[in-house]
Parts: structure tokens; sequence; C-alpha cells
């Protein structure tokens, strides 16, 4: 097993520096030239021709990039912002904690409520529960969270007064930001852990494990359940990325510092480091979840287990 | 009671099981009848959709419990109506007094527990004796080698099982708590020939061993010739012929049905194995035709087999549902 | 296939589909929202959006204004109906064209194996390393914020799960006995591809991209509402609830209407997209 999971984390090398290339090249389209996004066109050609060379800005595009990831690599270093010229990792690492704590709080909240009222709808098929669970979550994963966000702060904050409904001082803070991102994909995991457990128990072996006298209870615990989370294992990774991507617009919502609100506001400003390394930054973080949970998934699965130690290759 | 019911394991009376959707209703199984003694072996035979499954299934208390219903007659196991019993009551009897083994050794297995702890569970569930779970093990080990695998592989997953030797795995689950009534659902259709023999010779060994009676699901009327002490020919969810292997194999008296499976009829010493085609196929199990179920395809048909539903011929417990035969046993002309 | 059998195909497909009440709930639901964008002049003639009455600034829901008016005037109700325009576009045309994408790289990769799918599948891990909003968020941030640019970024993010979800069903129909018969007659690629494999393949990919629009709809009104998509004075809907959060304690009703019609329709593709699953593949019903 450690000999795959070593082997995954090799193989993330090359991914990453794909990440940052992709990440490097869509960034590098941005129109204008470090020193007229910084002083402006209207200034002197010399002082956007000095601005310029001090980012490295003169250099062909590949020694950039190399440069770029060289810095990351041996200096932890994403660059110099644009717009406070300060190095972009502080900026990053004042904040990053914020979008974090969010994304994992609320990646917690849906895994657990989802996939328990998954079941539970799942058990309860056709039951009045059934249906409840049914309609209540196509409306959450029908809604777009950054309005149920919007209007959980009309209720929560401006009439009842119950939560505060902007900043990050306190773990008070983010329950309604949690809330509102884990909400929506809450429900999501719910239609697909109630689908998958209702497809696992029309399996034979379901069968067999019946004919053996086992009531339903253990039918369903023993038998159904790991079969049937599975496929749902294999979305927490992603349903990981999507939180992330939720916590950028929440914090919009919630003026949280955070991620999402440094990116947003540096896309304004141009300030083209400050995008990219956030964004680098990001897609690292969600490489390493989702190698974590692939990893997860080998330990639930005895096939893929040994599909591993045989020395196979991972995800296919 | 006398001696010949209480050996009488399984009886089962009128028995029609229909499954209801809200589009339509299909007939699967429609008043059959049959017992089967200690230690004897039953064959079904019949095409796919005969209704064998469902019969199997209604007898282990395993009908899909929104869409199949039991509409008439009972199914006595030891004398107790298994359609009548409680989710509770049903739970006990299954795996530790009737057990099945399926068709598909491929999907019958959870993929996610070991063999070990997958035929171990059945005995955790009936022990009645208080095993220790040492005990269990131990036991495990002697099934796994009693069906012919070495006990170190208890601890592998099924997908490192060859297709037979799951089938195998299926058996020991299936055979782990001694039941008295062991149901082969086609044990070796999904499995190469080769290995089909093997299964089957290994059935039949457990079997004398410890006097199980067997329901022997199947439709190939070789493994009828070989296992069986008794058979019946089901279609369209009726047994049309009912007798000994004997009465099936070397009688004189035969369903057309029966006549067609075996293209004529041979002698057991004869090979068998081959089934000539019938024209036509079986009727749509959700409108069946009025009479005899047979007669669209029947190349005796009569005029009145197309609007009255056959009896039962008898004689010496060899049964015919026909109108070509009269009540003393003569073929009508 | 000739086309009596088709027709027979399509309408036993329609008889399951009608079945399925919240699946008809869902398609009479998407007919409206979809009328609605395209006869919105029928409704409401476009300068009902632009045009700004000063003494009705600000006015919650009346007869006069269904749905209010915003801080210039401008009736919410006129621009919630054209509105419905951008989301819809949006909505189809990146799923549209991510599918079309998706379908010649997953093809490709699928059906060919080998150093094609290697490489398009190394290109695809790359991608799939960036959460979808990030990704368009990068895209919106190095090309500009404009309708164009932000089809572009959310066709994008669509673009490695649509390849992955093509590959792996092309992987399996590819394996199929009748793609070996074409192959052993001497059919070339293309046209196994387009005719044999794709058409067999068909189910999942028609439910994904019905889903996708819905998902696609949702982060397009996201980035907008964050003012990274289509921008202010346009009535879509992301950007009328952007503008909305400024006057949350004046005027908390124009949040109301435009998140509930991004929820409609987001729901009406969603139930849609439910229907065709069950009606595609009828072993899931009992």
């Amino acid at each position: 097993m450690s000999k795959y999971i070593v082997k995954r984390l090799l193989y993330m090398i090359p991914v990453l520096l794909g990440v940052a290339f992709l990440v490097f090249t869509i960034l590098s389209l941005t129109p204008g030239d470090p020193g007229s996004i910084i002083l402006g066109i209207t200034a002197k050609k010399e002082d956007i021709a000095a601005l310029n060379t001090q980012f490295g800005y003169d250099q062909p595009f590949f020694v950039r990039f190399f440069n770029y990831v060289g810095d990351i690599i041996f200096h932890f270093d994403l660059g110099t912002s644009y717009a406070t010229r300060q190095p972009v990792m502080d900026s990053i690492l004042a904040r990053f904690p914020n979008t974090l704590l969010l994304a994992v709080l609320s990646m917690c909240v849906s895994a657990i409520l989802g996939i328990s009222m998954g079941i539970f709808s799942a058990v309860r098929q056709y039951s009045v529960m059934d249906h409840v669970c049914i309609v209540v979550a196509l409306v959450f994963a029908s809604m777009p969270g950054f309005w149920l966000g919007l209007m959980m702060l009309i209720l929560f904050s401006l009439k009842l007064g119950l939560l505060p409904s902007f900043g990050a001082d306190s773990l008070r803070h983010f329950i309604l930001p949690a809330l509102t991102l884990s909400l929506p994909s809450a429900a999501g995991l719910l239609r697909l852990t109630r689908a998958s457990m209702l497809e696992t128990v029309r399996q034979e072996y379901i069968r067999t494990a019946r004919a053996k006298g086992a009531s339903n209870k253990r039918v369903i615990w023993r038998h159904a359940l790991r079969n049937a989370l599975l496929p749902v294992v294999t979305t927490l990774g992603s349903g990981f990325g999507a939180s992330l991507g939720g916590a950028i617009i929440a914090e919009t919502v919630f003026a949280m510092p955070g991620m999402g609100t440094l990116m947003t506001t540096a896309i304004r400003q141009k300030d083209v480091p400050m995008v990219m390394g956030a964004t680098l930054f990001l897609a690292v973080l969600f490489g390493l979840v989702i190698l974590a949970v692939d990893i997860m998934y080998a330990f639930i699965d005895p096939r893929i287990k040994a599909k591993y130690q045989n020395g196979g290759k991972g995800r296919e | 009671m006398d001696e010949r019911i209480k050996d009488e394991i399984l009886k089962i009376e009128d028995l029609s099981i229909q499954y209801k959707t809200d589009l339509e209703t299909v007939y699967a199984v429609n008043g059959i009848s049959f017992s089967l003694k200690q230690g004897e072996t039953m064959g079904l035979v019949g095409e796919t959709g005969a209704g064998k499954t469902t019969t199997a299934l209604a007898v282990l208390g395993l009908l899909a419990e929104r869409t199949a219903k039991v509409t008439s007659g009972r199914v006595l196991f030891e004398g107790q109506d298994v359609c009548k019993m409680s989710e509770h009551e049903l739970q006990r009897l299954r795996g530790e007094k009737i057990s099945m083994i399926f068709q598909d050794p491929m999907t019958a297995l959870n993929p996610v527990l070991t063999v070990g702890e997958q035929i171990g569970e059945a005995l955790y569930l009936h022990n009645e004796q208080e095993l220790s779970k040492k005990e269990i093990d131990r036991k495990v080990e002697e099934t796994l080698e009693m069906v012919g695998i070495p006990r170190e592989r208890k601890s592998e997953y099924p997908y490192q099982f060859s297709g037979g030797m799951r089938q195998r795995v299926v058996i020991a689950i299936a055979l782990v708590c001694n039941p008295k009534l062991l149901i082969a659902d086609e044990p070796t259709t999904a499995l190469d020939v080769t290995i089909q023999a093997q299964i089957l010779t290994m059935i039949c060994d457990l079997q004398r061993k410890y006097g199980t009676s067997v329901i022997m699901i199947t439709h190939d009327l070789g493994v009828v010739a070989e296992t069986c002490d008794k058979v019946g020919i089901m279609y369209a969810g009726e047994i049309v012929e009912y007798g000994t292997l004997a009465d099936i194999f070397t009688g004189d008296c035969h369903h057309p049905y029966t006549e067609g499976l075996f293209g004529s009829i041979p002698s057991l010493t004869e090979d068998a194995r081959r089934l000539h085609p019938i024209e036509g196929l079986m009727p749509d199990p959700t409108e069946l035709p009025e009479g005899c179920k047979f007669a669209p395809r029947c190349t005796k048909c009569m005029e009145i087999c197309k609007t009255c539903q056959p009896g039962v011929w008898e004689k010496n417990g060899h049964q015919i549902q026909c109108h070509r035969f009269t009540e003393n046993g003569e073929v009508k002309r | 296939m000739n086309k009596s059998r088709k027709h027979a195909q399509l309408s036993e497909f329609w008889r399951r589909y009608k079945k399925n009440k919240t699946a008809v709930m869902g398609l009479i639901l998407l007919v409206i929202i979809v009328g609605m964008a395209l006869f919105a002049d029928l409704i409401v003639p476009y300068e009902k959006c632009i045009e700004q009455v000063g003494a009705d600034r600000l006015q919650g829901p009346s007869m006069a204004h269904f749905f209010g008016t915003d801080e210039f005037g401008r009736d919410l109700f006129a621009r919630v109906v054209h509105g419905s325009r951008y989301s819809l576009l949006i909505g189809l045309a990146t799923s549209l064209m991510a599918l079309a994408i998706g379908a010649v790289l997953g093809a490709s990769a699928g059906y060919f194996g080998g150093v094609v799918d290697n490489v398009i599948s190394r290109i695809i891990d790359v991608f799939m390393c960036v959460p979808p909003v990030l990704l368009s968020l990068a895209v919106v941030a190095a090309l500009g914020t404009n309708l164009r640019n932000l089809i572009i970024a959310i066709t994008v993010s669509c673009i490695p799960g649509n390849v992955r979800l093509i590959r792996s069903v092309v992987l399996t129909t590819a394996e199929q006995d009748y793609v070996e018969a074409a192959k052993s007659y001497g059919t070339s690629n293309a046209r196994i591809i387009f005719r044999y494999v794709l058409p067999n393949a068909m189910g999942p990919i028609i439910v994904n991209t019905t889903m996708s629009i819905s998902t696609m709809m949702l982060s397009a009104a996201g980035l907008s509402f964050i003012g990274m998509g289509i921008q202010p004075p346009s009535p879509e809907w992301g950007a009328l609830l952007s503008n909305a959060q400024t006057y949350l304690f004046v005027a908390p009703y124009m949040l109301l209407f435009p998140g509930i019609f991004i929820l409609l329709s987001s729901m009406a593709f969603n139930l849609v997209g439910d229907g065709l699953t069950d009606a595609l593949d009828p072993k899931l019903k009992d």
C-alpha cells in the first residue's frame, strides 16, 4: 500500500507542474505588461520598461515560467503583487486559513447530512419522509448557493439578529457561510447516496445475504452500505473542489476576508501575480485532496486495493 | 400423522404468484403443486421465464415485497406455511433450514467482504450452539475444504476467485449450516462445462452425506438425469408434467411440451443433452392464452385446448396436465 | 436503423417518460421558461427594462410593477423576464460546446486508447486539479468580463468532466461485439465512432448534458454575482442579485424574484434530467 502512495505522490509532481503551466499560460493571456498595469499607460516609457525588467517581464515566456516555478520550489515564493508590491505568498497565507476552515466545515456538514439523509431516504423508499427528502433535496440542489446565503443572511442576521452577517472573527461567523455552502452540496450527496443505495440493494449479493437469514437491518448496514458508498466517496474529492469554489463566492456574500475576496479584488486590479498565485495555491491543495480521497477509496474497496498492491496503475 | 407425511419436508399446494406493477400483471406461477421428501432431489425444468426462480424465492419467502403477491396456495415447510410466517420467523428459516445457491456466482458474492466473512455470517446468524468466534472460524475452514478450497483462502475477496471457485464459495455459504432443504437455482449455467460436472458431483455428494433435500432448478435435462429423483416440467408458470426420473425419461405418456424438450423420448442410457427446438416462443406472461398455455406451440393441439384449461391426469404419481389424456391413462384420439 | 423503428423507440421512450409525474412537471416548467425567454418581447417590451422612472425608485411589488422596481426605478419584472435569455443562452451554449469538445476528446481517448488516451487523460488530470469555479475565474481574469468570455470560461471548466465521462462510456461501448463486427468489415474509425459508438453511448451523455445545463446556469449566476460575469446594467439574474445585495436592508424583495427564477430553471433541467435517466434506463424502475 505504501508503495502505491509513493507512486501516486510521484505522479502528482508532473500533474502539479502541469497545473502550474496551465494557470501560468491562462493568466499570461492577460493583456498588458506589469509596467503599464501598475503605472498606467500614460506613464513614462523608461519607467514602464524599468518595472517590466524588475518583474522579469522582458524575458521570453518559457524563461518566465521556469523562473516562476523555480521560485515556488526553492523559495516558496509566488512572486510580488502588482497592487501592494508585497509577496503574494504573505497575502495568501493571511487569508487562506479562513477559506480552508470554511471549505472543510461545509464539506463535513454536507457529507454527514447528505449521506445520512440519503441512506435514511433509501431505507424508507416510498414513505412520506422519503418523498419529503427528495423534494427538499431537489430544491436545495437547484438553488444558487449565494442566493441561499443572502436569504439566510436576511433571516438570521437582519430579522432575527441571531448570527453575524459579515467578517471572520469567531467560529460563529462561519455558521452562515458554512450552511450556505453545505446545504446545496448535501442535497446533491443525498440524491447520489439514495440512488446508489437503491441500486445496491437490487444486487444479487444482497439476495444472497437475505437468503442466509440476515435481517433487513443487517443487510443494509453490513452488506449494502459499504458498496453503496463507493461511488459516493469518489465524488467527495470533487465535492471539496466545489466547496472551495463555493467558498470563493460565499465570501463575497458574507464579506469574509478569504481567498475568494482576495481573488476578486486582484482580478479587478489586474493584479496578475496575485490571481496566479491564489489559483495555483488552491489547485495544488485540491490536487492533494483528490489524492487523499483516491487513497481512502483504495481502503474501502478491496478490488482497488489489490490492484494497487500488485503495482497496477491507479485511476483507470 | 403418518410416516409418509412426516418425512415430507416440503409441500407446495396450488401455489400462484403474480407480479403487479401499475402497468401490468405478470402471471409468474399459476397453481403448481408438488412435494419433496427428506433426502430427495427434485428437478424443476423449464425455459427461462417459466416461473422456476419465482417458485424458489417463494419457498424462501424472498419474493419482492412490493410487487410480488402470492394469490393462492400454500408452501408448507415441515408442516408450516412459509407464506404466513413473520419476517422474523423467515429469517430463522433462511440459511439455517432452507438455503439457496444462486445462478450467477459472479454477482452473488459481496465484493467488499472476504469469503470467510460471508460463509461465517450464516453460522453467526444461526448460532444456536453458541459457537465462539474461533469455533465459527474453524467451521468456516472445514466448509471451505469440504467444497475444495484451501482454508488459507478464507481471507481473500471474491474478485480473487474464478467463476467455478466462486460457485464453490456460494455452495459453502448455502451448506455451512447443514440445511434440510437446498435450492440450487441453475447452479452450473454460468460455468464452463468442465467445471459444471465438478460442481454437480459435489452437490450430489454433499447431499448424500447430509441427507439434504434438493430442488434443482435447471433447463439442462442432462443435469436432471444425473442428479434428480423426481422431475417437474414447468411451462408458463405451470407444472405440465411431474413424476419420477423414470416416468419422465422412460415412460410412455408425456406432455407434448416434454416431448418437445426431448425431441423424441430417449432412454436413460442415451445422451439426452440436446434440446430440439420447439416452434414459437413462450407466451407473454402478462397475457396468457385462455386454454392450455402450451396450445399455441403444440403440434398436437386440439380445439378444446384453445378454450379450456386442461385437468391433471395421474397414474402412480406421474402427473400430466393435458387434454390428450383421459381418466384411465389412455391416449385420446 | 429504419425510420419506423426509430419512431417506435421514441414513442416507447415517451411512454415511459410520461409515466413519471415529476419529470412531466419538469418538462412543463422547462417549456414555460424557454417560452418566457423566446417571447420575452411579447410578454413585456424591452424598453421597460431600461426605462428609469424617478418617482418609482425601490418600490415593492405592486400591480404596476409585479416584482417591484430597482434603485433607478426600472421594472424588475421586465428585467427578470428578459434576464432569462442570458441564463438559458449561457446554460445551453456552454453545455453544448463542452459536449462537442468533450465528445471529440473523450471518444478519441476511449476508442483509440494507447498514446492518444494517455496524452488526453494526462492533460485532463491536470485540468481536473483546478476546481471548476477557480478555472472559470482564471479565464475571466485573463480575458476580461463579458458574455463571450463568460461562456468560454464556463465551457472550459466543464470540459474535463465531460471528457472523463464520455471516455469511460465509450470505453465500455467500444468493447461490444457490434463494434468489433463493424471493425471486421473495414468501417472507418470516424464512422464507427459517430455511427456505432456514440449513439449507443448516448443515454448517460444526454442525461449528463441536461444536468450540466443546470450546473452551468448556477455557476454563470455565481460568477456574475461576484462581478466576474455579465456586468450591470444587463439584466442577467446573477447581476440583478449582485445589485440587490446593496439594497438588502431597504429592498429585500429585489433578491427574491431573480433567485426564484434561477432556482426554477435549474430545477426544471434537473427534473428533466432525472426523468430522462429513468426513461432511458428501464432497469432502474421496479
